[in-house]
């Protein structure tokens, strides 16, 4: 039989209650025993458990959301080729990007990377025509339409729909979610009865018709 | 060769001369076993005759001073329920495994929108979460 015990007990010895708790402690079978792990594994599944119903109640903050349709916010005068502007829309909490890629297309996402939440960046020197790059950990998102192309963001961009007016100034007019087109997030925040959506009438002339330029 | 040859110790104990008259001789009995020595500095613990000798029994732990199994050693007497214990922690540690990856799955539909498999992914936190509590209820006085 081992004992563990530094010195030999002494009865009358100051210090003696000590002694034993430690002598107790250290020849203890086991600390932590497999029934108190079953325990704390049982308590972090029910953690897991109510971490998913707060997730799924929408305790996580999403890009646009907001009560009621988003309000028409001019973000720029004008946005020239190969440049992007950095806005917050619709709340001041939502950090967005809009990007304007040499071919003239314009393109408005959420700069928050799907990842970990790190800036979204837009640098035109990568890739063939430039992408979005979180530095974190390498993300990069496809320009054009917001998706993963690389890294590990487990999702595409959530995008800011844009519109630019004759006199070259861009306007942000709602968002949509990740791997939600532009027109179902408008549709979604402004009522089918918008036209171009599936509840206007028979069908109405759609967002490009009134508009002169959209992207996601 | 005789026994002439070896002189006899004389101080070792003489065999005693059988008695006369023609009867068996009784053999000596031998004295009654007592453990130790007769001297009683010798019956001192190890520790008092050589102080020299470190009380660690050769373990670099300095606080073990004797070897042998340690305590609790051979109590274990129900090998299967012992068995049976891991087995339930090893399945409870799987079902919280899924239950991560579950999570993300919950956290990426919701994020994207999907708030109906939102739902569903909860669903599927909650029963992993009945299962592992029923695990640990089995026997919670199991050790």
């Amino acid at each position: 039989m081992s004992v563990t015990d530094p010195q030999p007990p002494a009865p009358d010895a100051p210090g003696d209650a000590a002694q034993e708790a430690l002598r107790d402690r250290i020849a203890a079978d086991s600390l932590t025993t497999r029934r108190d792990y079953l325990r704390i594994v049982a308590t972090v599944s029910g953690g897991l458990a109510v971490g998913g119903v707060a997730v799924a109640s929408g305790i996580l903050h999403r890009h646009g959301d907001s009560e009621g349709a988003p309000e028409v916010k001019k973000i720029a005068d004008r946005i020239e080729r190969g440049e992007s502007l950095a806005f917050r829309y619709p709340g001041e909490e939502d950090r967005a990007i809009a990007v304007r890629m040499e071919d003239g297309t314009l393109a408005g996402y959420s700069a928050v990377c799907t990842h970990l939440a790190c800036a979204v960046l837009w640098r035109n020197d990568r890739g063939s025509e430039g992408e979005l790059y979180c530095p974190c950990h390498e993300g990069i998102f496809d320009a054009r339409t917001g998706e993963v192309t690389a890294g590990p963001p487990p999702r595409g961009l959530p995008k800011v729909i844009l519109v630019e007016q004759v006199d070259g100034s861009v306007w942000a007019i709602g968002t949509a979610r990740s791997g939600e087109s532009a027109l179902e997030g408008f549709c979604r925040q402004n009522g089918d009865d918008r036209p171009g959506c599936p509840g206007f009438g028979a069908g109405g002339p759609g967002l490009k018709a009134t508009e002169r330029s959209e992207r996601t | 060769m005789s026994e002439s040859t070896f002189p006899p110790d004389p101080e070792a104990p003489r065999p005693s001369t059988p008695p006369a008259g023609g009867m068996d001789p009784e053999p000596p009995r031998p004295p009654a076993y007592t453990p130790g020595s007769a001297q009683p500095r010798l019956n001192r613990p190890v520790h008092e005759r050589y102080p020299q000798i470190r009380p660690t029994s050769g373990y670099g732990d300095p606080r073990i001073r004797h070897t042998g199994p340690g305590p609790g050693a051979g109590t274990e007497q129900e090998p299967e329920r012992s068995s049976k214990l891991s087995a339930r922690l090893a399945l409870a540690l799987t079902v919280v495994i899924g239950q991560l990856w579950g999570l993300t799955i919950v956290v990426d539909e919701w994020m994207a929108g999907d708030t109906g498999t939102a739902w569903w992914g909860t669903g599927f936190l909650v029963l992993s979460f009945l299962v592992v509590l029923g695990l640990w209820a089995i026997d919670p006085k199991d050790r």
